[in-house]
């Protein structure tokens, strides 16, 4: 009769305590992953807010059907030119050369920098719109 | 007194089972309970990170034509996407919409962060003004235009 209450509460005690131990290890974990989460997403919120473009010329060559346009980064975020997107008249372009401040073959797109596209596309779209990497985009009419 | 002590033995015996099923029992469910938070917590995890953009031009007047929407959509987050039409729920007017197809426009494989997928969308509309809503793993986007 002694021991055994002891022994008893020594053993839920004993439970409890790896119990508490499995849970909080847990806990920890899940909350650190969903701080990260939302820590990345506030960094990506002041990318998209530090970002902004602005179409300053867009001229269509009709002998040779293709479009030029150029943009200029007057935000202060780096761009990369690959997840930069062309829609001319709400159709997805592929296949475009592109330059940046005359260099060709660059992915940097930087701030202050003007990046030329050169679209081959017939006919003579009236819209041209160019998105960037976080979202931020801008519209011109041809 | 032989019999005094044998049946102190047998009730300690059978307090110290019970005591070990308790914990046993106890511990078991602590476990799934874990389990189940470290899941949420990806889940959580894995919403907050989501975001997409439809980047289509609402201005222009190539977004319908016989019947079919077509819609950008761009992974502006960084979580990665399937192109599946079961990765999102579409609303065209209200209206839950399952007749359409999801492709990547800028290569193959996965939905990935900075790439896009254009979404066609099978509905017959009038003219008028017209919304599209997009949800992706909690992330809602509308998209209005007209015709």
């Amino acid at each position: 009769m002694g021991f055994s209450v002891s022994g008893s509460a020594a053993l839920i005690f004993v439970a409890m305590f790896i119990g508490f131990g499995m849970f909080y290890s847990a806990a920890a974990n899940s909350a650190e992953t969903v701080q990260d989460a939302r820590e990345d997403r506030a960094d990506r919120s002041l990318e998209r807010a530090n970002t902004d473009i602005e179409i300053t010329t867009v001229n269509y060559n009709t002998a040779a059907s293709y479009l030029n346009v150029t943009v200029v980064n007057t935000g202060s975020t780096e761009l990369a030119v690959s997840d930069v997107d062309v829609l001319t008249n709400n159709s997805y372009q592929t296949g475009y050369e592109t330059t940046v401040d005359g260099t060709a073959g660059t992915d940097l797109w930087l701030p202050q920098e003007t990046l030329a596209i050169n679209v081959s596309v017939s006919p003579q779209p009236s819209r041209v719109k160019i998105v960037t990497g976080p979202g931020v985009a801008a519209t011109e009419v041809v | 007194m032989a019999s005094v002590s044998a049946s102190h033995l047998i009730l300690f015996i059978a307090s110290m089972m019970v005591a070990a099923s308790v914990a046993g029992v106890f511990t078991n469910s602590i476990g799934q309970l874990s389990g189940a938070l470290s899941e949420q917590g990806l889940d959580v995890s894995s919403d907050v990170r989501t975001d997409v953009e439809i980047i289509s031009d609402s201005g222009s007047d190539a977004i319908y034509t016989d019947g079919t929407i077509t819609l950008y959509v761009k992974n502006t987050g960084s979580e990665r996407l399937a192109a599946d039409p079961g990765q999102m729920d579409i609303f065209v007017d209200g209206q839950f919409a399952t007749d359409y197809t999801v492709t990547r426009v800028d290569g193959s494989g996965a939905w990935r962060p900075g790439s896009v997928v254009r979404i066609d969308i099978t509905q017959s509309l009038n003219s008028g003004d017209h919304r599209v809503q997009l949800i992706v793993n909690d992330d809602k986007e509308v998209f209005k235009f007209r015709l």
